[in-house]
């Protein structure tokens, strides 16, 4: 039997806010961060919009001014999220009432999960001047590039500076991993912490997702393959035409129930079980049938040990690009059949996080359940005849549980599908 | 009493520079034959650092064959591809279309990779005087390849290699730095111990040795200056050491569920035993030289694998050849070994490979399980001059005949990223 494992802390940063309650504000009123792009001149750009995260002091995020030297801006935004879950569980104080060998043992038995983009076009950019300067003479780059390139560079640019960061810290000493794995490696960081506390790896850890995709030659080249829409993400909608990246980070601290019990702790919700499943079908391409998501749901529900029935609503990825989101209707209902609970999703709000945006909508699909709503799709219009019926509406619905499935899709294939209850107190 | 499901490792794949394939890698480090020379890949001839162990005689178009595949492949994709085809051959056992849904694949792959080439590209269009202009994307005749934007994904190896073996099931690639391959293999374990697959195809592949990769090991002073005599620039443990070389390559090993294993009859390296992982919350670049950290991934790892350091007759130490990295590592073997310190065989084989950065944990735990299965510890070569500061009983001067009960491998990331995992001798397993 596995022990219970349950949320204690959450957070986020996205364009649409830098609290959660916040951002769940903005998605139940309708309102979305997709606006022009700020951070360069993209007037001349077929695609010109993005959920950016802007007008926020990068000491917000972090107050350390001298590690905003060390790490870059996706860093920033995983540190913020990070430290906002543990913060709000309440572990630092309950840690600060422990006797000093108890505390030797909270730490080493306190793990940090990330999920991280693994690196931007952009940090290489840092190389421009020395290259323009040799010519594409070799010999003279490898001369002269120390004159130009910060000599920190390779620990700015670490996969794994938030895992590391959030160690240094917090003295989380525990079971780690940080997940390159595209859009699924915030939701895995989730899964893999929750199994590890399953195992008794850990007695609570951190899983953050952050990533930071809004730059000139990652837009462009998603552009070009068709993946974008130039205005919203109109996710099941008949005239939806890709998606629209956001950036940000989210956390949440998982905890197992009898530890976060045992000090009063507020509950705010509970792990029930995950999926993963591959398509093992390349980078880009997905399967219309929609085999990868429906194993990763079928999975999870196992996990779970709950049957379809039993799920209250599900937030898709419904990332708004026509495969995708005809694709992943296709996985609910070989799942679900005729009769899927309500279905929503948030990247209109947010945007597409890449990295991020499974343990953002999960974050999210804790409030709904809290909040016994299933927000709306403002942007959604006409439902795609191709993909009706089915249960999806600009206007809220109410959910049949308080179980939320989330289903998070990647390139390379990747599905994972994960559980969460909110018990309804 | 470790009831925890055993795992067996059932087939080895490498490609490194020391050797293209596992057995030639393997008679190369038995041998203490040095994979380090001057670069040849590239010009690096105005690099205070231009030495490197490179893979070499790699003839990708002839180990690979399909011309699309390797389209989609980068240099160290490729090391991938043949490692991995290498260990699912030794195995004896692939996916198929009905069982494709059971095997995992997990994977430490290096960091976002743009070839150097691709790179000149977009600074061509957009910074001629070094200055980013995006809009030198947008040029008419700028040449956007969606195949190399497909290759530079951070998945786009974990995509390439499922596709190509028709992997199904749970995949995931992660990146802790140099401990990467290392949590690879430990990430293996557990989704097969949780049921999650029957089979994992679990390893790592890397390349830094480019001209952005190297600019970013000399800047950080993290390698090894000795152009003139490249053999002998990584020295773990020696008093002289004086950095680290970098190195490129990939590992590969089949793990299954040891009785599905002896049930088909499969030859068995060794039992994957235990893992341990654990961050030393220190300094990004540096080892705590207490050990702290590194120690307890070592005791969790024992711990899983249900031995005591009584057991452990070899270890496989992450061994850079930097000053710090090497004394920490000893500290840390000092704390957890006790009075059994001496009778572990330690040898670093970055003596002969360099360092393989995200492949280096999954080529040492190859190492291992060849180390158990042959009954050799690999020599730490290169080695003359002792260092007090590092008092552990290192193989030198030539491989050691040793029957080995239980091997431990360590992997120690920038940033303090620690795995530890421990192989154990299959005639000790009930």
């Amino acid at each position: 039997m596995n022990p219970k494992i349950v949320f204690t802390g959450l957070g986020a940063v996205c364009g649409a806010g830098l609290k959660v309650d916040a951002i769940w504000d903005g998605i139940v009123n309708g309102r979305s961060a997709i606006k022009a792009i700020s951070s360069w001149d993209a007037g001349r750009w077929p695609v010109r919009v993005a959920a950016e995260v802007t007008g926020v002091d990068n000491r917000t995020l972090v107050e350390d001014r001298k590690l905003h030297k060390m790490i870059s801006r996706t860093d920033l935004f995983g540190l913020y999220a990070a430290h906002c879950a543990i913060e709000q569980s309440g572990l630092l104080a309950h840690r600060e009432s422990l006797a000093p060998d108890a505390v030797v043992r909270f730490n080493d038995r306190s793990g940090v999960f990330a999920g991280s983009g693994g690196g931007n076009f952009v940090c290489n950019y840092d190389f421009f001047p020395a290259m323009a300067a040799s010519g594409g003479d070799l010999k003279k780059f490898g001369e002269t590039f120390s004159d130009s390139v910060n000599p920190m560079w390779l620990l700015r640019n670490l996969p794994n500076n938030v895992l590391c960061h959030v160690g240094i810290r917090h003295h989380f000493k525990g079971a780690n991993a940080c997940i390159t794995n595209h859009c699924v490696g915030g939701v895995l960081a989730v899964a893999e912490a929750a199994s590890a506390l399953r195992a008794g790896e850990a007695d609570r850890a951190v899983a953050v997702g952050h990533d930071a995709t809004i730059e000139a030659e990652t837009l462009f080249h998603y552009q070009r393959l068709g993946l974008l829409s130039p205005e919203t993400i109109r996710s099941f909608d008949r005239d939806r035409d890709g998606t629209v990246f956001g950036e940000g980070a989210a956390a949440v601290m998982l905890e197992t129930a009898a530890d976060a019990q045992a000090r009063n702790a507020t509950i705010l919700g509970e792990f029930l079980g995950s999926g993963c499943a591959s398509e093992a079908t390349g980078v880009l391409r997905v399967r219309p049938d929609g085999d990868g998501p429906a194993r990763a749901i079928k999975l999870a529900l196992a996990d779970a040990g709950i049957s379809p029935a039993q799920v209250g609503l599900i937030v898709a990825h419904a990332n708004g690009t026509p495969a995708s989101d005809a694709s992943e209707t296709q996985a609910i209902r070989r799942v679900f059949g005729d009769n899927p609970p309500p279905i929503t999703g948030f990247k209109w709000a947010y945007g597409h996080l890449i990295a991020v945006s499974g343990i953002m909508d999960l974050v999210f699909a804790l409030m709904a359940l809290r909040h016994k709503i299933v927000p709306g799709i403002p942007t959604l219009k006409t439902l795609d005849p191709a993909l009706a019926p089915l249960p999806v509406s600009a206007a809220p619905q109410t959910p049949r549980s308080d179980i939320a499935l989330v289903i998070c899709r990647g390139f390379g294939g990747m599905n994972v599908a994960l559980l969460v209850r909110v018990p309804s107190s | 009493m470790n009831h925890r499901k055993k795992i067996a490792i059932t087939g080895i794949g490498m490609v490194t520079p020391v050797g293209n394939d596992a057995r030639t890698t393997w008679a190369s480090l038995q041998a203490g034959r040095s994979g380090i020379a001057t670069i040849r890949y590239f010009d690096a001839s105005g690099f205070p650092v231009r030495i490197g162990a490179e893979v070499k005689g790699f003839d990708a178009a002839a180990v690979i064959g399909n011309p699309k595949l390797l389209k989609n492949a980068t240099r160290s994709h490729r090391f991938a591809l043949a490692a991995a085809e290498e260990a699912l051959t030794d195995a004896g056992i692939r996916p198929t279309a009905t069982d494709g849904h059971r095997w995992g694949f997990c994977v430490g792959a290096g960091m976002m990779g743009v070839d150097f080439r691709e790179l000149e590209i977009v600074q061509k269009a957009c910074a001629p005087d070094g200055e980013f202009n995006p809009d030198g994307l947008l040029f008419p005749d700028f040449p956007a390849d969606p195949i190399a934007f497909c290759r530079s994904q951070t998945n786009a190896g974990l995509a390439l290699l499922t596709r190509h073996f028709g992997i199904q099931g749970y995949a995931t690639a992660v990146h802790t730095a140099c401990a990467s391959g290392g949590q690879a293999l430990g990430t293996a374990l557990k989704v097969l111990r949780r049921g999650q697959a029957d089979y994992v195809l679990a390893g790592g592949f890397d390349s830094m040795l480019n001209p952005t990769g190297l600019s970013a090991f000399c800047l950080l002073g993290a390698l090894s200056t000795d152009n003139d005599a490249p053999e002998r620039a990584s020295r773990p443990f020696d008093a002289t050491r004086n950095g680290f070389v970098l190195g490129e390559g990939a590992a590969f090993l089949v793990l299954e569920n040891w009785d599905a294993a002896r049930a088909r009859g499969a030859k068995i390296y060794a039992e994957l035993a235990g893992d341990g992982n654990s961050l030393s919350c220190y300094r990004i670049t540096d080892s705590p030289p207490d050990g702290d950290g590194p120690i307890q991934a070592m005791r969790q790892a024992l711990a899983d694998a249900g031995l005591t350091p009584e057991s452990v007759d070899y270890v496989n130490a992450h061994g850079t050849s930097t000053l710090m990295n090497d004394r920490s590592k000893c500290a840390a073997l000092r704390a957890v070994m006790g009075a059994h310190l001496g009778n572990a065989s330690v040898s670093s084989t970055k003596s002969c490979m360099g360092h393989l950065i995200a492949a280096a944990g999954a080529v040492e735990a190859a190492v291992c399980a060849l180390a158990i299965r042959d009954g050799i510890a690999p020599v730490n070569a290169h080695y003359a001059q002792p260092d007090p500061e590092c008092d552990v009983n290192l193989v030198l001067g030539k491989s050691r005949p040793l029957r080995i009960r239980a091997a431990l491998s360590n992997s120690l990331g920038f940033g303090g990223s620690n795995s530890c995992l421990v192989f154990r001798n299959p005639e000790d397993v009930q």
